[in-house]
């Protein structure tokens, strides 16, 4: 990234905040309905200070991690499977597609009277978020595996192991990654959700906290944390694909 | 700069409040919003019997009804200019407004021990020292959360000690029956329920922790129509008259309005629903100063809060007594 792109991907959001702040002081709209960055900033300070911000995002980070690698886990077996055997495929894919057609959070219902209120009930969530698109990527990725990328591999003789692990993974692993992304954008999405079911503490805890208590900064405040953390993960996420995809002869616009 | 400021803050009075901008012609609003709910029984009669609409009707102005799950919800529509008055407890509403939720408390609804600690029979519990290190469902910004808060104090124990599951008042029913909780600051008509349907104990009570039922309204609303104010007290005291007169049809309305059977409704509305107090007086300011200081020293209520002028601004008995004349 060059200065002049960093630059002018700040402008936007330093042009809001300052109207924000101005509009806040000048009181063109009551501080209950939407506060300003100053009183976000000052519940932030506040909240740092006692300790109770950092356990917040602490649990929200450590449910989505533990959600979304089981996701992931899940993804990769059953997305595996159903990628490299025709049988299962034909066996397995028509029931998860109409799975899919389910918006996950329509299980949570169901899901706290399976597992209770507790953890797991939010991590199941998450997990079965972030299971779909890697799941249904990673599928796609293996049946788009070129041909021709095959047979090329035959003919210098290689065996169906080094086929999978020099041919196919390699092929696949864009469509993969593309998962990844999203089945993180989506957990982030269902830890909201869960997090809205019970939780005692997290940043989708502090989201409905203020506005029973009538202290909107603090629901602003979480939505800002959200916005940082899930571009945070998704920066990870893509250096990662920078990463493991550089010999791609792409344009690397899309990216 | 200055006159585009004040332009825009003009437009936007105009888009936030509906019926703002013709009130220079009309001397009411068009409509007047009004909230609903279970723990408040006279706004069921009144809604009920449809005389907020005929008295109301006269002068050319709708009538709203909005159904508020909690204290917390109520709250969250006055403050966000979606209903014009609502029910919620005294001590619920004196945390929103210490936090700058603009809204005046006028009339009291009922005196109601509406709220206690409770568990199922086998969960160990007896007493609130036996909560440490428990799940505890409660509604944050009601009642029951606020008792559960002064309940705990009584025995040196805070939030911190226990654990604690955010659930609306019914959610947190339902959990408490299916075990996914050890305890549950109730609220009738749920904690009943669950008291006469699933043998539910109700382990600490203290009546003198209920904050009294208070009919808030947004304070905009107030100053700009304060005639309206007291039309709706008179409706309210009307419907209480009724509620007081026609105790089986009261509980005949809340068991249909609550979906629950009328046995449950009528122990919230004989044994646990005072409706002799209108106007919030000197026993309501006590209760809620009593209320705040334990709510200070927990930190829900800001430290830099000056309780007493929030008090003194928040509660306006004038226009019960207008409405009322002394009663």
């Amino acid at each position: 990234m060059t200065l002049k792109s960093v630059l002018l991907g700040v402008l936007l959001p330093v042009l809001i905040l300052l109207v924000w702040e101005t509009g806040s002081r000048l009181r063109w709209w009551q501080p209950n309905i939407l506060p300003g960055p100053g009183d976000i900033a000052q519940y932030m300070v506040e909240s740092v200070r006692d300790g109770s911000l950092l356990k917040n995002i602490g649990a929200t980070v450590s449910r989505l991690a533990v959600g979304f690698l089981l996701g992931l886990g899940a993804g990769l077996i059953f997305g595996s499977v159903t990628g490299f055997s025709r049988l299962i495929s034909h066996l397995v894919d028509p029931f998860i597609q109409g799975m899919r057609a389910i918006p996950s959070i329509a299980w949570a219902p169901l899901f706290l009277i399976w597992l209770g209120i507790g953890e797991a009930s939010k991590v199941a969530l998450i997990a079965l978020g972030v299971f779909f698109p890697i799941y249904l990527n990673l599928v796609a990725g293996f049946h788009g595996v070129d041909r021709k990328l095959i047979e090329v591999g035959r003919v210098h003789g290689l065996g169906s192991l080094a086929l999978i692990s020099r041919i196919i993974l390699p092929a696949a692993l864009p469509a993969f990654l593309t998962g990844v992304r999203g089945g993180l954008g989506l957990g982030w999405m269902f830890v909201v959700a869960a997090e809205l079911l019970g939780a005692s503490r997290g940043l989708g805890f502090l989201l409905d906290y203020g506005q029973n208590i009538s202290r909107p900064e603090i629901t602003l405040s979480s939505i800002l944390l959200f916005a940082i953390l899930g571009k945070l993960t998704d920066a990870l996420v893509v250096a990662l694909q920078r990463r493991v995809l550089s010999w791609q002869d792409t344009l690397g616009v899309a990216r | 700069m200055k006159i585009n400021g004040i332009r825009i803050a003009a437009l936007l009075i105009v888009v936030t409040f509906p019926g703002g901008g013709v009130a220079f012609a009309a001397p009411g609003p068009a409509v007047i919003r009004l909230d609903y709910a279970t723990y408040n029984p006279v706004s069921l009669v009144l809604k009920d019997k449809g005389w907020a609409e005929a008295d109301l009707g006269k002068d050319g102005i709708k009538v709203e009804w909005t159904l508020s799950e909690g204290s917390n919800r109520a709250l969250a529509f006055l403050n966000s200019n979606s209903i014009d008055f609502g029910s919620t407890a005294g001590a619920a509403a004196l945390v929103s407004r210490s936090n700058g939720n603009p809204i005046y408390g006028i009339y009291i609804y009922s005196k109601p021990e509406w709220t206690a600690l409770v568990t199922l029979p086998g969960s160990g519990i007896s007493r609130i020292q036996d909560l440490k290190g428990k799940k505890v469902a409660a509604t944050i910004g009601t009642d029951p959360y606020i008792f559960l808060i002064r309940s705990l104090d009584t025995v040196g124990l805070g939030l911190s000690d226990i654990e604690l599951v955010p659930l609306q008042h019914g959610d947190g029913a339902n959990a408490l029956v299916r075990k996914q909780v050890d305890a549950w600051a109730g609220l009738d008509p749920h904690m009943a329920r669950v008291q006469v349907e699933d043998g539910a104990t109700l382990f600490y009570r203290n009546p003198e922790f209920n904050t009294y039922g208070v009919l808030n309204v947004r304070k905009e609303f107030a100053d700009k129509y304060p005639a309206y104010v007291d039309r709706v007290i008179s409706l309210y005291e009307k419907a209480k008259g009724y509620a007081r007169d026609h105790r089986p049809e009261l509980i005949a309305i809340l068991a249909r309005e609550g979906q629950v059977k009328p046995e449950i409704a009528k122990i919230q509305i004989d044994q646990r629903t005072d409706l002799s107090v209108s106007t919030p007086g000197d026993a309501f300011r006590g209760t809620i100063a009593a209320a705040a200081q334990v709510l200070l020293k927990g930190g829900q209520i800001r430290p830099d809060v000056d309780v007493d002028a929030v008090i003194r601004d928040y509660i306006r008995p004038g226009f019960a007594e207008v409405a009322l004349g002394g009663k």
